[in-house]
C-alpha cells in the first residue's frame, strides 16, 4: 500500500470522527445556551467549547459575540475553520477522492452522499429545532461511514490505518471535552454538587454521550469522580481513553502481524497505555486531573507522528 | 596530443531528501579523440543507470537519498586529440542532423548575422564567414567595453557564440549543434567550453569555434552535442542548484 | 445548415426503422409515458453515487459536473463494426510504424511524403525520444479514434488521439448504468460485451514491460491528483485493473529504477500508465518547475528501466496539421489505402486555399492546430457574422495555427430530451489497446450535443454521452 494511501485513510477518518465530535459538542453547547444566558446572548458554554476545540481565537478574530447564531455557523459552515463540520466533511472527502480505490462503494458512497448533501444545505435555515436535527444527521453521517467500513472493509492494513485514525481523534476529544471543564471535576469538600456542578457534569457527558449509559454502569447519581472514571478508565466505555487506546493497541498488532515487525508506533502507543493501564481516579486526582490530561493529549499525538514515520507518510 | 583532464564541480544543495541528476560529462572516442580513461566520481554513481540520449550522447542518471548541502562531481580522463581541421564527421550514435535544424528559445537568429550570405556558393565558406563575423564582433565588443564588464561578458561568452553561430546557420537550413567540452589554450589555461558543429553532407559534421576564430583543434575536448545549452548542461538536476556551482579545471599534456 | 438532412442512425427518410435499431424501436413502444423519465433520473442518481464527475476548471473545490447520459442507446450492427474495426486497426498500426520511423531514421521525411519542418520543426516532436527502442516497437498503446458519421457507408476520422485519450470510464459506465435501467432491453438482443477492457488493458499493460522485469510485472497509473477534470476516471481505471494509483509524490527515482513509496519501504515499477502530460512528466528532463512528475523518470525510461504508456512524443502523430497526411502515412508504410477517409481540410498557408476559406467562413469549420476540448473552434454556421470575422482575422494573422474543414453534416440519433425523444447529433471514440496484440473494444464512447442542431460534442460545451452497442451476429 502507498503510503500516502495509508496516510489519506488516517486522517479520512479522523476527519469523520472530528465532524462526529464537533456537533456532538456544538449541541450540547446549543442545549446549554438555552438555559443560562449572559448578557448579549453569548453563551459561557460555547466559548469553553470553542476553547476545548482551539478555535476560540479564530472565532474571536471573526465575531464579536459568542451566542449560538454565530457560533453554530462558524462551527457548522466556516470554511475557515478547519474544524468545522463543512471543513472536516470536505477534508474526508477529499482525503477519499484520493484513495478512491482503496475504499469500498459502500464507504464512497457514504461519504460521497453526505458531502453533497451537506453541499446543498442553505446555511441561513439552520436554526432552532433545524440546528438540532442537522447536528443529529452529521453523527449519522459518521455512523453510516463507520458501518459502511466495518460491514464491508477488508481486514487488512487499509482497515488499520482507518481504525488507528479514528481512535487517537476520538481519544483526543474526550481528553479535550474533559479538560474543558476539568475543575468542576476536581475533588471537594462539598460532596453533593449544587444545580450548576450538575448542569457541567451533564454536559461533559453528553459531549461524551455518555449521560445514560452513565446510570447504567454506576446506578447512582452524577459525581465528578465517576465521570472523571468513566471518560478516562472505563473499559467499556467505547469513547473513553482506556477503550481508545485499546483499540490502537490492537490495531497495531493486527499492522505488526501484516508487516511482520512493531513500528515506531507501537512504542507510543505503549508510551499512552502506561498512563491507563493499572491507574486509579486516585492517583490521577493526585498528580493533577489538568496535567493527567495535557500529557495524555501530547503522548497521544506522538502516536501519530510515530506511525507516520514508520509506515511512510508524506 | 594526449591530454589528461581534472574537473571538479561543487554544488550547493538546499539539504533535499533526495537529489537525482542527469550527468553529460563523458568524453567519447571519435575521430577526433581517443580516450584512454573516463572516470566520473560521485556520490550513488556506482549505482547510475547509463543510456543514450536522444542525441547520441553517454548519459548518467545519477541520484542520492539525502545529499547533504553540496554534491561534489569529478571527472577525470585521459584523451589522445587528433587534429583534423574540425571534421568530426558521422557518429555512431548521431540521430538524423534534420533535427539540428529545430530553434529553440537559446538559438534565436540574428539577421544581421547571416546578412549577405549565400550558402548556395558554398555551405562551408559560410559556415566560416558567420565564424568571422562572431569573432570580430566579439573582438570590437572587447576594445568598446571596460574590464569590469569584460570579465562578466566573457564568463558566458562561449556559450553566446555558439549560439549566436547554430542559430545562424540552423537560419540558413543548415543543421547545427550545441556541443560542450575542455580547452586548454595556447597560456596553457584549461576550461569547460562549448561550440557548434555543422553538417555538411560531404564532410559529416564540422566544428566551429567562434571565440578563437578556428576550428577545433587538438586542444579541444569533446564531451557532449545537443539543440542548446540547456539540453547539454554537464549536470542537470533536481532539485535545481540554487547557485552556479563552483568549478576547478585542469588539463596537462601527457 | 445540417437538420432535416443530415442521416440518423435509427430511422430513414422514408421512415422506416434501420435493422439494427429493430429491438429498440419495438422497446421504446412499449414504455409507458413516464418510464423514461423515470429512468433519466434513476440514471442520473446512479452516476452522482458512484461520484462520476468530471472537476470544472476555475470552479471552487468541491463542485463537479457530471456528463449527461443519455438513456437511449446508439446501435451498430456487427457489419458496420467489422468494417470500421478494420479500418481503426489499419490507421493505429500506421500511426504507430510513423512514431518508430520519425524518432529513428526518418525515412518518411528523407522520401518528402511529410514535410520535414513539419514534423522536425513541431512543438510536439519530442527530440529526446531520438533513438529510444520502447517495448514491442510502441509508442502508443491506448488510443481513441473520433469517428463521425454522415450516411449509412460514410464515416469520417476527426482525430486521432494518441497522448492520452479520456472517455473509455464513460463507456464502461454507461453501459452499467444501462443494464441496471433496461435489463430486459439486453434480454431480447446480443450486445457486444465492453467490460473486458480493463482485464485488456491490464494485458496490454503487462505485455510492454520493459525485460528485465518479472513474470508479473507492477503497473501504476500515474495521475496529476484530485483536481484534475479526468481524475476520476484515472482512479477508476487502476481499481478496476488493479493497479496502484499514483501521484508524482509517491513514486520516486534511485539507481535508475522507478519506485512507489509504499507503507513497508519502496516497490518496484515496472509499467506506468501515466494521465500526466509529456511536459510534466519529469522536471529533470521537461518543464522544470513541474510539481506533478517524477525526477528522473525519463532517463530511467530511456535507461530501459521502466515503460511509459503513452511514450512521450506521441502527439506529433496526432497533431492537426499532420492529420492530414494519415491516408499518406498509412500508405507508406502499410502499402494500403486509407479504409477510413478524413475529413477534407484546407491548408490555410497556401494562398488558393485560404482565399476559399475566408469567403466561404460562414459554412465552414475552423479549429487551432493545438486546441482541444472544444475550445478555440468555430463551427460557421451556428457562429455570428461577429465571430465569422474574428476568425477570419485570426486566419490571415496565424495561418499556420489554424485548419480548417467543411462542416459536416454529423449523423443525429434519436436522444430523450425535455421535449421527448428528438434527433440529436452524435460522434464515436472506439477505444484501441496496442500491445501483444491490437485490441478494439466493440463500440466506444457515443458523445452526443444535446443542444437542438448542435454539432459540438465535447463534455465542456455542454455535450452527454450514449451508452453504445455493437450487436453480434
Amino acid at each position: 500500500m502507498l503510503g500516502r494511501t495509508a496516510q489519506n485513510l488516517f486522517w479520512l477518518s479522523r476527519y469523520i470522527e472530528r465532524a462526529e465530535n464537533m456537533a456532538r459538542l456544538l449541541e450540547v453547547g446549543y442545549r446549554m445556551s438555552l438555559t443560562s444566558q449572559r448578557e448579549g446572548g453569548a453563551s459561557e458554554h460555547l466559548v469553553s467549547m470553542l476553547r476545548a476545540a482551539e478555535v476560540d481565537e479564530d472565532f474571536e478574530r471573526k465575531h464579536e459575540v459568542a451566542d449560538v447564531a454565530n457560533v453554530s455557523q462558524f462551527m457548522l459552515f466556516d470554511e475557515t475553520n478547519p474544524s468545522s463540520v463543512r471543513s472536516c466533511l470536505l477534508a474526508a472527502r477529499t482525503n477519499a477522492r484520493s484513495v478512491r480505490t482503496a475504499l469500498t462503494s459502500d464507504m464512497w458512497e457514504s461519504l460521497n452522499s453526505a458531502w453533497l448533501e451537506f453541499a446543498s444545505i442553505d446555511p441561513r435555515e439552520t436554526t432552532g429545532s433545524r440546528l438540532v436535527e442537522l447536528l443529529r444527521w452529521v453523527r449519522t453521517v459518521s455512523h453510516r461511514y463507520r458501518g459502511a467500513l466495518l460491514s464491508t472493509f477488508l481486514r487488512d492494513d487499509g482497515y488499520a490505518f482507518s481504525q488507528i485514525g479514528n481512535f487517537v481523534e476520538r481519544a483526543d476529544n474526550t481528553a479535550r471535552i474533559l479538560d474543558m471543564k476539568y475543575y468542576v471535576l476536581l475533588p471537594r469538600t462539598d460532596l453533593i454538587g449544587g444545580d450548576v456542578d450538575i448542569q457541567q457534569w451533564t454536559l461533559i457527558l453528553r459531549a461524551a454521550s455518555a449521560h445514560r449509559s452513565y446510570r447504567h454502569v454506576y446506578h447512582d447519581r452524577f459525581k465528578a469522580w465517576n465521570i472523571a472514571d468513566y471518560l478516562i478508565l472505563r473499559p467499556e466505555m467505547p469513547r473513553s481513553l482506556i477503550f481508545s487506546i485499546g483499540w490502537i493497541n490492537r490495531t497495531l498488532d493486527m499492522l505488526e502481524e501484516i508487516y511482520g515487525g512493531k513500528g515506531a508506533g507501537h512504542a507510543a502507543a505503549a508510551e499512552v497505555t502506561a498512563m491507563l493501564e493499572g491507574n486509579s481516579m486516585d492517583r490521577i486526582f493526585a498528580y493533577g486531573l489538568h496535567d493527567f490530561l495535557t500529557e495524555f493529549i501530547s503522548k497521544n499525538n506522538q502516536i501519530t507522528e510515530a506511525i507516520a514515520e514508520s509506515y511512510n507518510f508524506y | 596530443m594526449k591530454l589528461t583532464v581534472t574537473h571538479t564541480l561543487t554544488c550547493p544543495l538546499a539539504s533535499p531528501s533526495r537529489a537525482v541528476e542527469h550527468v553529460l560529462l563523458t568524453a567519447l572516442s571519435t575521430p577526433q579523440q581517443r580516450v584512454e580513461r573516463w572516470s566520473i566520481e560521485m556520490p550513488g554513481f556506482a549505482d547510475a543507470a547509463t543510456f543514450r540520449d536522444g542525441f547520441g550522447n553517454k548519459a548518467y542518471l545519477v541520484s542520492q537519498t539525502k545529499p547533504g548541502d553540496t554534491l561534489r562531481v569529478t571527472v577525470s580522463g585521459t584523451v589522445e586529440t587528433i587534429d583534423r581541421a574540425g571534421v568530426l564527421g558521422r557518429l555512431e550514435y548521431d540521430p538524423p542532423p534534420a533535427m539540428f535544424r529545430r530553434p529553440t528559445r537559446q538559438t534565436k537568429p540574428d539577421a544581421a548575422l547571416i546578412d549577405g550570405i549565400d550558402p548556395s556558393g558554398g555551405r562551408i565558406a559560410a559556415l566560416h564567414e558567420i565564424m568571422g563575423r562572431l569573432h570580430e564582433g566579439r573582438a570590437a565588443m572587447h576594445q568598446s567595453q571596460s574590464a569590469g564588464v569584460q570579465e562578466q561578458a566573457s564568463g558566458s561568452a562561449p556559450a553566446d557564440l555558439a549560439h549566436a553561430f547554430i542559430g545562424a546557420a540552423r537560419a540558413l537550413d543548415i543543421p547545427a549543434r550545441y556541443v560542450t567540452g575542455y580547452l586548454l589554450d595556447e597560456d596553457g589555461a584549461a576550461s569547460f567550453h562549448a561550440w557548434g558543429e555543422a553538417f555538411d553532407e560531404g564532410l559529416g559534421w564540422i566544428g566551429f569555434d567562434a571565440l578563437l576564430n578556428v576550428c577545433p583543434t587538438e586542444r579541444h575536448i569533446r564531451l557532449a552535442a545537443g539543440l542548446d545549452a540547456i539540453g547539454t548542461m554537464p549536470v542537470r538536476m533536481v532539485p535545481a542548484s540554487t547557485e552556479v556551482p563552483a568549478e576547478t579545471i585542469e588539463i596537462v599534456e601527457g | 445548415m445540417p437538420g432535416p438532412s443530415a442521416f440518423d442512425e435509427m430511422t430513414n427518410a422514408d421512415g422506416s426503422v434501420r435493422e439494427p435499431y429493430r429491438v429498440l424501436e419495438q422497446w421504446l413502444k412499449e414504455q409507458k409515458p413516464q418510464a423514461l423519465g423515470l429512468m433519466a433520473a434513476d440514471a442520473e442518481g446512479i452516476f452522482r453515487r458512484l461520484g462520476i464527475t468530471f472537476a470544472v476548471y476555475g470552479s471552487n473545490e468541491g463542485t463537479e459536473k457530471l456528463i449527461p447520459f443519455d438513456i437511449i442507446p446508439r446501435i451498430i450492427s456487427a457489419i458496420e463494426w467489422r468494417k470500421l474495426s478494420k479500418g481503426i486497426e489499419q490507421r493505429v498500426r500506421a500511426l504507430n510504424a510513423f512514431l518508430h520511423d520519425i524518432y529513428h531514421r526518418q525515412e518518411i521525411l528523407k522520401a518528402g511524403r511529410v514535410p520535414e519542418k513539419l514534423i522536425l520543426n513541431n512543438s510536439a516532436f519530442c527530440p529526446e525520444m531520438m533513438g529510444l527502442d520502447p517495448a514491442r516497437g510502441i509508442y502508443s498503446h491506448i488510443i481513441g479514434v473520433d469517428l463521425v458519421r454522415v450516411s449509412p457507408d460514410e464515416w469520417y476520422v476527426l482525430e486521432d488521439n494518441l497522448r492520452t485519450p479520456s472517455g473509455v470510464s464513460y463507456m464502461l459506465e454507461d453501459r452499467e448504468a444501462m443494464l441496471q435501467l433496461a435489463p430486459d432491453l439486453f434480454q431480447r438482443t446480443k450486445v457486444a460485451p465492453v467490460e473486458t477492457y480493463p482485464e485488456n488493458l491490464r494485458r496490454t499493460l503487462e505485455s510492454v514491460a520493459p525485460r528485465g522485469a518479472s513474470g508479473s510485472p507492477t503497473l501504476a497509473v500515474l495521475t496529476p491528483g484530485i483536481y484534475n477534470s479526468a481524475y476520476f476516471e484515472h482512479s477508476f481505471l487502476a481499481d478496476q485493473m488493479g493497479a496502484e494509483l499514483c501521484e508524482g509524490q509517491d513514486l520516486f527515482v534511485e539507481n535508475g529504477k522507478v519506485y512507489m513509496r509504499t507503507t513497508t519501504g519502496p516497490r518496484r515499477v515496472d509499467v506506468i500508465y501515466r494521465r500526466i502530460d509529456d511536459d510534466y512528466l519529469d522536471p529533470l528532463t521537461f518543464k522544470p518547475d513541474s510539481m506533478l512528475g517524477v525526477p528522473g523518470l525519463f532517463d530511467a525510461y530511456r535507461a530501459g528501466n521502466v515503460t511509459l504508456v503513452n511514450a512521450p512524443g506521441t502527439g506529433i502523430a496526432d497533431d492537426k496539421a499532420v492529420y492530414t497526411y494519415v491516408p499518406e502515412i498509412i500508405e507508406f508504410y502499410l502499402g494500403e489505402k486509407a479504409l477510413l477517409s478524413n475529413v477534407p481540410t484546407y491548408n490555410c498557408t497556401k494562398p488558393d486555399e485560404r482565399a476559399y476559406v475566408l469567403e466561404h467562413i460562414a459554412e465552414l469549420v475552423v479549429k487551432e492546430v493545438h486546441g482541444s476540448g472544444g475550445y478555440g473552434m468555430l463551427v460557421g454556421p451556428t457562429s455570428t457574422r461577429e465571430q465569422h470575422e474574428l476568425f477570419r482575422n485570426k486566419i490571415i494573422e496565424r495561418p499556420d495555427n489554424y485548419i480548417v474543414q467543411p462542416t459536416l453534416a454529423l449523423s443525429t440519433c434519436p436522444t430523450y430530451v425535455d421535449a421527448g425523444i428528438a434527433p440529436r447529433h452524435v460522434d464515436l471514440r472506439p477505444y484501441v489497446l496496442v500491445g501483444d496484440q491490437i485490441r478494439i473494444t466493440p463500440g466506444g464512447l457515443t458523445r452526443v450535443a444535446l443542444k437542438e442542431g448542435s454539432l459540438v460534442v465535447n463534455s465542456s460545451q455542454g455535450g452527454g454521452t450514449k451508452d453504445t452497442w455493437v450487436l453480434e451476429d
